[in-house]
């Protein structure tokens, strides 16, 4: 059995980080651990143990409990036709100008690709933990309608719009001139744009019950996962985290905690230095304080308000950039909920 | 940068572009320009910045001499498929707008023209000083100033082809239109606007942008010192201040803007951006 830790949040909060850290404080505990990112940064990859890091999974030279590897998006969409679609169309589908478009900027499809190969990863048995650290597209929520709406696109729901009427066959486009909307459309379009699109989609419709099928796959592993929400201090992922909780999908079990990244030290708060002290260190003392006090409101109005188990995690001046630094962030953290995630760690 | 017509700010998610967005429209309506501000998204950032509650397609006005918007994919559609491609008879066909909201998921240059067309029409439209534009993140701004130019590559005929025309040089045109690309000295971000930049430079799509860097540490003037609190908060300020000017000298910022220390609220925080850049600007 492999359980799965899904890290959501918004960009740019150090979830990558987190994800990473999260991992390694598994490993060390003594499960063999899977960590799968989207973009690490160079130093925290070089951290994980190599400086490219690639789509297959490799374990860590000085940990060999600890592997990782790349999710990567752009390349298994390409996957899924070649997987769900006759050869000869799954050819076609690769080449179609309007699938790779799709694939580069359809948010579902990038996230759907992610999701895929995470699971892959899961169901193979070979890990006892695998930690996703999830794109984070729409605060994160993207991920776990991805299935979903994957399913949609593929279906014909496109091609039902654009049709206006029940799903067409081959035929459809030799009778389309016949159509006053579709003659407007021509005309604004050019020629034979709308054709080009309506032959991608009855191509791409061919892999419906294979999308769909696994779509089911992967909705399983979700709602069997647990799932961490990171978060700063910071009004904007905040507010991204919150919308996590309020539009929580179906999918998804409810969240262990939210992990407040880079918060500073409590004892801060109101801290009164010596009289003797320098008067810009005092300054400085009372500036970070008052920091340290919004970010104490801020997780206080956040548990009150979403009902959530809330983990600071502290702020490192330097990011991580060993074993040991991203350890150190999750020991670190006195609320972490590890007998939630099946952590056990030596005292 | 205040005497162009339209800014677009874009940046890395998390930066801080809304407040910039605010802070320089809050700005500008100081100096007596009329702005109109709007949110080419749907984080509600912009909105929470301007002190208002959800910002609607109708623009409306949030202060003296601002007005913002947010552009709803549906009613910017509409417009533009009813304003500015003059097409007549859409309550017959409404199924036509269906269709295309179904085109710009297949092949989403629609859907980016749709957004950066509506943007460019109130630029057009004379009816402002200034347009600035809340833009998506650093990830997919290229798409945005890109969809003029594919749609052209993806529609060779047609009325959508003469609108991309002129859509194509507004924003390449260096008296109309600036790009600003908040960015914070840390390593995602900086390695992300210099890739950014990079793109923009090769792709000729707008004149050069600047670079605005957030939240940047003054240094101590004294060397930390005492123990417990003041010890560790001056070393933690130091450090971070230390990280930071190793990213400042990867990238080198246009404009620089201070941390700021516990301010409670997004509109407090966007005041005192525009406070700041008037003194920079």
């Amino acid at each position: 059995m492999t359980a799965t830790i899904l890290v959501t949040g918004a960009g740019g909060v150090g979830k990558t980080t987190v994800s990473a850290a999260i991992a390694v404080t598994a490993a060390r505990s003594g499960l063999r651990t899977l960590v799968l990112t989207v973009d690490p940064a160079k130093r925290l990859a070089s951290a994980l143990g190599t400086a490219n890091l690639g789509y297959e999974p490799q374990p860590h030279t000085d940990e060999p409990n600890l592997w990782a590897a790349m999710l990567d998006a752009s390349h298994s969409w390409q996957s899924v036709a070649v997987r769900h679609a006759e050869p000869e169309v799954a050819e076609r589908l690769v080449n179609n100008e309007f699938f790779i478009a799709a694939s580069e900027h359809f948010p579902a499809s990038q996230s759907y690709a992610a999701a895929d190969q995470a699971v892959t990863f899961v169901e193979a048995l070979a890990w006892d933990l695998v930690v996703v650290d999830t794109p984070p597209s729409a605060g994160g929520i993207d991920f776990f309608t991805a299935p979903a709406q994957m399913a949609d696109l593929v279906g014909g729901k496109l091609l039902r719009w654009l049709t206006g009427g029940p799903l067409p066959g081959r035929r459809f486009l030799y009778t389309r001139a016949g159509k006053p909307i579709l003659r407007m459309a021509d005309s604004l379009l050019g020629n034979d744009l709308l054709e080009r699109v309506a032959e991608f989609l009855l191509d791409l419709r061919t892999t419906y019950d294979g999308v769909a099928n696994r779509g089911r796959q992967i909705e399983a592993v979700f709602s069997t996962s647990a799932i961490l929400v990171v978060t700063t201090a910071d009004p904007a992922p905040v507010a991204e985290a919150s919308r996590f909780f309020r539009e929580l999908p179906g999918v998804a079990s409810d969240p262990i905690a939210v992990l407040f990244n880079r918060t500073l030290p409590g004892s801060w708060i109101g801290a009164r230095p010596a009289g003797t002290a320098h008067p810009e260190l005092a300054e400085n003392l009372r500036r970070w304080g008052a920091e340290s006090l919004r970010q104490t409101d801020t997780r206080t109005e956040f548990a009150a308000v979403n009902k959530a188990r809330v983990v600071a995690i502290p702020w490192m001046a330097h990011p991580p950039t060993d074993l040991d630094s991203l350890e150190a962030l999750i020991l670190n953290s006195s609320e972490f909920p590890f007998t939630e995630l099946a952590i056990t760690v030596a005292p | 940068m205040l005497e162009k017509r339209l800014l677009v700010v874009s940046g890395k998610g998390g930066v801080g572009k809304s407040a910039v967005a605010a802070g320089l429209g809050q700005l500008a309506a100081r100096k007596g320009k009329r702005v109109l501000l709007m949110d080419m998204g749907n984080s509600g950032g912009l909105a929470a910045h301007l002190g208002t509650g959800p910002l609607e397609f109708d623009p409306r006005e949030v202060g003296n001499g601002i007005s913002a918007m947010r552009i709803v994919r549906s009613d910017a559609l509409l417009e533009y498929l009813t304003i500015q491609l003059s097409l007549r008879g859409l309550n017959r066909f409404g199924a036509l707008a269906r269709a295309f909201d179904a085109l710009a998921t297949a092949a989403p240059a629609i859907r980016e023209i749709v957004t950066m067309g509506k943007v460019l029409w109130e630029v057009r439209e004379q009816h402002w000083d200034l347009v600035i534009a809340d833009a998506p993140p650093t990830g997919q701004i290229g798409s945005f100033l890109r969809a003029p130019t594919s749609i052209s590559e993806l529609v060779p005929t047609g009325r959508i082809q003469r609108q991309a025309a002129w859509m194509t040089h507004t924003l390449k045109d260096p008296s109309t239109t600036h790009l600003i690309l908040v960015n914070l000295a840390e390593e995602l971000p900086t390695t992300e606007t210099i890739q950014t930049l990079g793109w923009l430079e090769e792709n000729d799509l707008v004149p050069p942008p600047s670079v605005l860097t957030n939240r940047i540490l003054d240094d101590l003037q004294t060397d930390p010192a005492g123990d417990g609190p003041i010890l560790e908060a001056a070393v933690h300020h130091r450090s971070v201040y230390s990280e930071q000017q190793e990213w400042l000298e990867n990238l080198k910022p246009d404009i620089k803007l201070p941390f700021l220390f516990g301010l409670l609220t997004p509109p407090e925080v966007s005041a005192r951006v525009g406070e700041i850049l008037e003194g920079v600007l």
